[in-house]
């Protein structure tokens, strides 16, 4: 028996994709069956194929679409210009704000808006996560390393909803340098903007060729693709309302359908483990989930 | 003038170290108990009750501070001990502890509104709206950058906001952002944030190899060195990788930071403080540094324009450095 | 920079005719030699720290210019001498190294930098080996020794720190 009303939610693009192929992405998520969609530059303030005023007119085309839209803040926030952009989205009327990082809480605070606490956050105990209710917070993302049995022991504050990162290429960390410039020898500042060559990143493997991680500009990523599709019926002891999905540039229409289907037991847990694995960039891994190395993938 | 102006912060994982700092001119050492409520959870490090009193007892005979670090994430399940780490640290008479998680600071200010509280840089603060939200909430007092930030950028956050400011002057150079980085846990299951250590002991096995000294954490293959070459931590991001057919230190080479060229202008920015990194290292080390930048930090505030550091101080630092120094930016551009 | 270290490495080199005539010792007396040592002086101030978790492991020391490698294990009363199989932790490094060590005198994560010392096996339990040995304070292992011995290592380690 899977829980019931669980929402789909389309989390921000983590990659630099071409202006056309960004605006042609969301006009196909507007038919996608989920219910909420995260929209911005998370990782890069370098990165503008899409300016702040494109995406508002990506959210509100989604909107108008019945989708719920988040925008997403930038985590890594350093210069006086990273706060000025974000300040410009928290001051934004009409859609609700993701925080990921105490920064941007600090300011949709101030605004005395409801906002979402990112995944960027930190929220590992009862006493954070009551904090961030009082702050107005509406929803939590889990850190993407929390297991299910650490997230079933947190008491969720009434009204709070909870946001589990179910898939897509982890998120791992953050720096203030660019891994994908350093690989071409360049300046951050002068960085060419090679990211938009990586759809899904830039693969870094061991030395004994393993596919380890993936470089995304300032972000490093797991090579690993977490999923929990095969896992819906772990979810019911635990307070998640929304599954996150990570875009990746293949097949995305598929696998939010896949989960859809998964959500609606129109197929099987084994089906959907199956058939996602044919989408995926790379393996699978849900370590994460079980409490295990991340990487890594449990038995059935 | 800032009331406090680059006092010297040494690190302390055993009590020999304590006095090692002291001994050569630390103001403040830090320190963190036998668990994982520290970022420096390593076995057979740290302090139990008895060590802290006399660490405590040691440092204030000579007027030095000890703060505590509690700077990891509590868990749902073991909060209570976070909090009372919290209790511990105010009853042992501890001049500061520094925090990560804005659960435990509201414990913290609530439960002993006069002890004072840093921010740990494992709370990830870069910039100066984030620090004044620990300040305003929680009665943060001072505030310890994570290693990402230019010093205009510093300046700037300076300019914003009436919270002390720390920096990292010497040591361990985290190249991701403190407090954002599961690249061990992917690899191994523990987590900085959690666990309170990168790279763990259980999980890193170093071998002589026919190719090279290998080292592993949880089965993978960081970095395999030749005879000559200098070993880094067994942590990921100073790893060798292969990307694109080529092998090289794809996210950082080994390699420390050392500001000793920059103390004049942490001096002119009212910077409060300059920690030392390296709990994990021997009392021998922290007496080496130590004694170098009391030194150097000297020389600033009784001469901050003809400030030059030594070729001798230079030299006794790079020795006991991860990797060289100064091997950075000649193939590769400058540091982002 | 790595001259210097080098030079520094060589004036405090063994003398070659003392590390020869070491280097014949079988390894068995060489290690009781240094358990009964062990056991007789430092043991007296080891024994109170938390050796939980290292009781019945078994550890080897290798000397790496030697070419000598002692086996040994803690027990409640002291070093042990063991069999020379399957330790769970190995050390390599140089005497001279090791005497550095021991004398606190050295950095171990800098000699791991290095390449002069080398911990496999269990490097969870060397690394807590290495913290706590760091954790007892010199002085402490100082009074162990009995009063003239105590005055040749003082003696020793005062000429090694000015190499």
């Amino acid at each position: 028996m899977l829980k019931k009303d669980l929402k789909l939610s389309l989390g921000p693009l983590l990659y630099y994709w071409p202006r056309d192929l960004t605006l042609d992405f969301y006009t196909q998520v507007a038919g996608w069956p989920v219910d909420v969609v995260y929209l911005g530059e998370t990782v890069c303030s370098r990165r503008h194929e899409l300016r702040l005023d494109d995406w508002m007119q990506v959210a509100q085309k989604l909107a108008d679409a019945g989708k719920e839209v988040v925008l997403s803040t930038q985590t890594l926030i350093e210069s006086e210009s990273d706060l000025k952009a974000l300040r410009k989205i928290v001051e934004n009327k009409n859609f609700r704000v993701e925080a990921n990082d105490f920064g941007a809480v600090h300011l949709l605070v101030q605004a005395g808006v409801p906002f979402v606490a990112g995944p960027a956050l930190n929220i590992y105990n009862p006493d954070t996560l009551a904090c961030m209710a009082t702050l107005n917070a509406i929803r939590w993302v889990p850190p993407v390393e929390m297991p299910r049995s650490m997230l079933i022991s947190m008491p969720v504050p009434e009204n709070m909803e909870t946001e589990l990162f179910s898939f897509g290429r982890l998120p791992l960390a953050f720096s203030a340098r660019c891994f994908t410039a350093r690989r071409y020898n360049l300046q951050k500042d002068d960085c060419q903007f090679r990211c938009i060559d990586h759809a899904d990143g830039l693969d870094l493997n061991t030395r004994e060729g393993e596919a380890f991680l993936v470089m995304n500009g300032i972000q490093t990523q797991s090579a690993n693709v977490h999923t929990l599709a095969h896992r819906l019926n772990e979810l019911t002891e635990t307070a998640v309302t929304h599954l996150r999905l990570s875009p990746q540039s293949q097949r995305m229409a598929d696998i939010v359908k896949l989960f859809r289907d998964a959500l609606d037991e129109k197929i099987s847990a084994a089906d959907a483990k199956a058939k996602l694995e044919t989408c995926m960039v790379s393996a699978g891994c849900d370590g994460y989930w079980l409490g295990t190395s991340g990487s890594s993938m449990g038995a059935d | 003038m800032p009331a406090t102006l680059l006092e010297l912060i040494c690190p302390a994982g055993s009590l020999p170290a304590l006095k090692a700092a002291v001994d050569h001119g630390a103001d403040g050492v830090y320190l963190g108990l036998k668990d994982n409520t520290n970022a420096r959870n390593f076995s057979g490090l740290n302090f139990d009750a008895r060590s802290l009193a006399e660490g405590i007892g040691y440092a204030h005979g000579k007027h030095r501070k000890v703060l505590l670090a509690l700077n990891t994430y509590p868990q749902p399940a073991t909060l209570s001990r976070w909090q009372q780490a919290v209790d511990t640290a105010a009853e042992a008479g501890v001049d500061a502890i520094i925090l990560a998680d804005p659960g435990l600071m509201a414990y913290a200010s609530k439960t002993h509104p006069d002890l004072r509280l840093h921010l740990s840089v494992q709370g990830s603060a870069t910039n100066y709206e984030a620090i004044n939200f620990y300040h305003q909430h929680f009665g943060i007092q001072r505030a310890v950058l994570p290693r990402v930030l230019s010093l205009p950028q510093v300046e700037n956050v300076r300019r914003h906001t009436p919270v002390e400011l720390e920096l990292f002057g010497f040591g361990g150079l985290c190249v991701m952002v403190e407090g954002r980085c599961l690249l061990s846990s992917y690899a191994c299951g523990d987590s900085p944030n959690t666990f309170g250590a990168c790279s763990p002991g259980h999980a890193v096995r170093w071998q002589q190899t026919p190719q090279g000294m290998e080292t592993r954490l949880n089965g993978v293959l960081i970095d395999r060195y030749a005879d000559h070459e200098k070993a880094g931590y067994p942590t990921l991001c100073k790893g060798r990788f292969e990307v694109q057919g080529e092998t090289y230190y794809a996210l950082e080479e080994p390699t420390s930071l050392n500001t000793l060229e920059l103390l004049p202008e942490m001096h002119r920015l009212g910077i409060a403080a300059v920690k030392i990194e390296g709990r994990q290292r021997s009392p021998a080390y922290v007496a080496q540094v130590t004694q170098v930048w009391r030194a150097a930090i000297d020389a600033v505030k009784a001469n901050a324009e003809n400030f030059r550091p030594q070729t001798s101080w230079l030299a006794q630092l790079d020795k006991v450095s991860e990797g060289s120094m100064h091997t950075l930016g000649a193939y590769y551009r400058p540091w982002k | 920079m790595a001259t210097n270290m080098t030079q520094a490495v060589q004036k405090t080199k063994m003398p070659e005719i003392v590390g020869k005539l070491l280097g014949q010792l079988p390894a068995w007396p060489a290690t009781q030699a240094f358990v009964t040592a062990f056991n007789l002086t430092v043991w007296k101030k080891l024994r109170e720290l938390d050796w939980d978790g290292i009781h019945g492991r078994k550890f080897c020391v290798v000397i790496k210019d030697l070419q000598l490698a002692l086996h040994f294990s803690v027990t409640q009363k002291g070093l042990r001498a063991e069999k020379p199989v399957q330790p769970d932790v190995i050390f390599t490094a140089s005497l001279m190294d090791f005497i550095r060590l021991a004398l606190r005198l050295e950095d171990p994560d800098t000699l791991f930098f290095n390449r002069r010392l080398l911990i496999e096996g269990n490097t969870d339990v060397g690394l807590r080996v290495k913290n706590m040995l760091d954790g007892v304070e010199f002085e402490t292992l100082l009074d162990s020794f009995p009063g003239p011995l105590g005055r040749v290592v003082m003696y020793a380690r005062k000429k090694l720190q000015q190499t």
